[in-house]
Parts: C-alpha cells; structure tokens; sequence
C-alpha cells in the first residue's frame, strides 16, 4: 500500500532530532546541524538542555503525584532511578500528565520479580487505584431502604450498581497496612511486612478517596457483586453465608457506595 | 475588576468566597478532563460566578505526528461541560513518533510549518465547532531553518486558519532577552483585530552555559519591564482580556488579585485615554 505523501517531511524531521536530543545527555553533531546549523550548534546544544530538564521534572513530578506513599518508602534516589528505567520503556504516550503512571505497577512488579521487594507493585496498584478512583464519576448513593421495595424471596435476584470509582486491590502483603502508616508526615512507619495478605476498596467518598481493609471472604463476595452478579450467585460462588451478606451490604450502604438495586433476570 | 486570573487547585475554596473577585477565571483545560474529582467540582462552583476560558496545553498542535483524536474528544467535552466564552492553545508542537513530553516545545517560522499548524488549527476549530485562539510562545531556542519573523508566522496563521490570537507579553519579552525578538516589528506584524485576550505572568533568570536565560517558569510576580511592555500593548491594540497567570509557587489568592488589581489600573487608564 502506498503511503500519503507527508505534507510536513521536513518539520516531521526537524521534531525527530530535537525529540532525540530531550533523550540524550548531549545533543548528537547531525541532529544539531539540523537544528541550529553550524554558527548556533554549541549555543542550541546548551540551551536544549532547559528543554530536556522539563521533560524529565514532568514525567518525574506526575510519578511522584500519583505515588507518594511509594516515594515515601523507597527514597528520592532510588524513585528517580525507577523513574529513568520506567521512562525507557514508557515514554508518555499522552498530552494529560495524568497516564503517566498507568503502566507503572506493571512495569514495577516485572521491576522487582525475585528481589524480595515485589510488595512494592502491590502497593503502586492501590496508589494507581487511588488516581483512578479520584477521576471517575460520581453518583448520587442509593440507602438499604432501596430493598425495601422489593419481596424478600426476590432478594437472591438482586443485583448492586455501585459507585464509578470503586476499586478492589488484593495482594499477598499488607499494603493497606502500609499505605495507612504513610498518610502523614509524623508517622513512624513500622509495618511488618510478613504479616500476610490484605485485601483493599478503594473508593471517592464526599471527595476523598478512603481506602478501607476488608476480610478476604467479604473482598471476593464484594468483587462478585462488582462483576454484575446477583446477590444469591455471588453468595453461592463466593461460598459465603447470609449473615456474611448481610455485614457487607449494610457497610457498602452505609459508605455510600451503592448507586443503584436492579432485579436480574435469572439465565 | 476587568481582569482575570488563572485558576489553581490552591484557591479553589477561596475563589468561591473573595471579597474583591476577579473579572474572570482562565483554567487549565487538562486538569478538568476527568468524570469526577474535588477539582471538578470546584470548578463547576467558580463556573457558575465567574466567566471563564479553558487554556489547553497539551494538544501540541503543531506536532507532525496526527493530532491525538482521544486528547481532542476530552477538549470537546470539556467546552460542552464548562461553556467557556474563549478556548485557547498555543504555537507549539509536543509529540513525535508517538512519544509526548508534555512541554510547549518551538516550532521554526517557514512556510512548511505554518501551513501545517494552520490545516491543524482549522482541524481544531471544525472539531469543535468554535474559533480558538493560539498563543505566542516563550522560547529559549531558534531553529536555522526558519525564515518568516514571530510576529509574520502568526500573522499567516490568523490569516490561514481564521484562528484568534492570545498575546502574551511576558513571552514575547522573554524571547526579546533569550532570542532578540524585535518587540517594535513584532507588535506591528500582528493582526490587531485577532488578539482577544493577553497574559502577564512572572519568569526566572537562569544561567545556562555561557548566557543569562529568562525562563517563562509563572512562579513570580510580573516584573515592572513586562508592565511597561504592557503599558505600549494597551497603547498599540486597545483594552482587551488581560489574565494573570502564576501557576509554580502559588501565592496566596490576595497576591494574584492585586496583580491583577495592577492590570485593571491601567485597562481602566487604556479606557480613560480611548473615551
């Protein structure tokens, strides 16, 4: 197939070796003769570098943004390092600084497979769902009552909307430890991180983002319920008992986290 | 108040409830592209006191890789959620082979580019049914190649995509230092009928290898040889739309309203002299 001619070769170029120069220390000979020509070549070679020292606080400021408990815990220095690893293999990819870290705790936990470290990817994903959750949508809470409409043998045939910024994060480390010991400055974190598996919510309630630590039967129950299934399936698939049901309905209810009661069809 | 100030998380509370408010708000188009959020939300509360224009920094629009259709959308949706009277974005590019750095990088002044940024800008416009405005940009570059001044770059790119111009001084006198800019033939190159609004803001001296630098960093307070630039823009091109911007170490909201107290002096004095 043959390709359109491009209108802009020249300037498509001109952008390719200025890009080329925000990436390396010092500007290469033929990307700066192209640049500048001969007469400015030294002084462009200098002043770039005001360039290339924005494109590197922007990307690091956006990471540090979105993952302040990570920063926290791993020092400046060793943040940074991430960072420049992390930036080789994913350049921004949007004009939002926002996507900067999505790809982060992927890249992290293949960054710390086999270092003994790899809590630290748990711990990005609940930051990445702290982002998340802040920019999702926001809808009116329904209260229990909302059941109250309905018979109670249709209650097994219910199925929960719950809120656009709802996030669940489950990892074999006690993350939500952690991240709780990091939410203030005067904290003296002092987490034992073989104290096992904890599993998260994360949502935006009245505007801040809460992250609250759920038993592990509750979690799977609650990801079911997530996932669209009724309240008598996600109860059977989750091998959980109605008093379970009962405690998890009357917090998620009680937090404002269910937007809406619909009856499902069964299959 | 006549003039308007740019809107930062810092002053979001206090926007809704200052005594001496600003004429208008200018926002960040990025920052308000999400669903949801407390920044949102406060700017629906300002929406709904104050005028507003959504400034866009991150389309890169003279980029020669295709405009981000998914970046484009939320600007679209943005301008359908806030109505604001003007959207603007500026004379740069951002992405190339697909990777973004998020900064307003220069573009040379020739002929290949402004027929590029104008078909792009015209792009924009169709889009979203709307003229923007394209702002001059601070530099601390100048590429071999161009051959067109500033001021007759944008004067083609009014001329070619039936754009507005958002002028501002602090760059055009930061790249007078960094690039000497013939502020005289600049101005005087300039379509006044397409300039609808101005921004004043703060820079940084920076040495950078053998030379003083001025960075365009608005993490200052406008200096008095920006003012006095200032002072001959109102002479030259009338009243029009003045913001201030200060978007790096945010004073408190007192400090920007008596800057911007500063800009409506003299708009008021501009008014006074045309009457």
């Amino acid at each position: 197939m043959q390709r359109p001619p491009d209108s802009a070769r020249d300037l498509r170029a001109l952008q390719a070796a200025f890009g080329r120069s925000l990436h390396s220390v010092i500007a290469n000979d033929v990307d700066l003769q192209l640049l500048a020509g001969s007469d400015d070549a030294t002084l462009f070679g200098e002043r770039i570098d005001v360039y290339r020292n924005n494109a590197w606080q922007f990307f690091l400021t956006a990471l540090e943004r979105t993952y302040p408990v990570l920063l926290r815990r791993v020092g400046i220095d060793f943040f940074r390092q991430l960072t420049r690893e992390y930036r080789a293999q994913y350049p921004s990819r949007r004009g939002d600084l926002h996507w900067i870290g999505a790809a982060f705790p992927a890249w992290l936990a293949s960054r710390m497979a086999g270092t003994g470290y790899e809590w630290l990817a748990d711990l990005a994903r609940l930051e990445w769902a702290c982002e998340a959750s802040v920019a999702a949508a926001r809808r009116d809470p329904v209260g229990l009552e909302s059941l109250g409409g309905f018979d109670a043998d249709m209650l097994p045939h219910l199925a929960l909307g719950l809120q656009p910024s709802l996030h669940l994060v489950a990892s074999p480390f006690p993350i939500w430890s952690v991240w709780q010991s990091n939410q203030h400055d005067d904290a003296t974190p002092r987490v034992d991180l073989d104290a096992g598996a904890e599993h998260c919510v994360v949502a935006c309630v009245a505007e801040r983002v809460a992250v609250y630590r759920l038993e592990a039967a509750d979690h799977r129950l609650l990801q079911l319920l997530c996932e669209g299934m009724s309240l008598g399936a996600a109860t059977a698939a989750a091998t959980t008992d109605a008093e379970s049901l009962a405690r998890l309905l009357g917090w998620a209810f009680g937090e404002g986290l269910v937007v809406q009661v619909v009856k499902v069809t069964p299959a | 108040m006549q003039a308007g100030i740019g809107l930062r998380s810092q002053h979001h509370e206090a926007i809704l409830n200052t005594a001496s408010p600003p004429a208008w708000l200018e926002a960040h188009t990025e920052n308000y592209f999400h669903a949801g959020g407390p920044g949102v939300r406060a700017l629906e509360r300002a929406r709904s006191l104050y005028p507003l224009s959504l400034h866009g920094v991150g389309l890169g629009l003279g980029s020669a890789d295709p405009i981000d259709r998914r970046h484009l959308e939320c600007v679209r949706d943005a301008v359908r959620r806030y109505e604001p009277g003007l959207v603007s974005e500026h004379a740069c590019w951002g992405h190339v082979d697909g990777e973004h750095f998020n900064d307003l990088l220069p573009l040379p002044y020739t002929e290949e580019a402004v027929e590029h940024l104008a078909a792009r800008v015209r792009e924009v416009q169709d889009f979203l049914g709307r003229q923007i405005l394209i702002e001059n940009l601070s530099a601390y570059v100048s590429f071999a190649s161009s051959q067109l001044s500033e001021g007759e770059f944008l004067a083609a790119l009014v001329e070619r995509s039936g754009c507005g111009l958002l002028l501002d001084v602090n760059n055009a006198y930061v790249n007078a230092s960094n690039l000497g800019l013939d502020l005289d033939a600049f101005f005087a190159a300039l379509p006044r009928h397409a300039i609808q609004e101005i921004h004043l803001a703060g820079h940084a001296r920076r040495r950078v290898g053998s030379r003083e630098l001025l960075i365009d960093d608005h993490g200052s307070a406008v200096c008095d040889d920006v003012w006095a630039l200032y002072d001959d823009v109102l002479r030259r091109f009338g009243p029009l739309p003045t913001l201030i911007e200060w978007d790096n170490d945010v004073p408190p909201l007192a400090t920007l309203l008596a800057e911007a107290a500063r800009a409506d002096q003299r708009l008021e004095r501009c008014h006074a002299a045309a009457a």
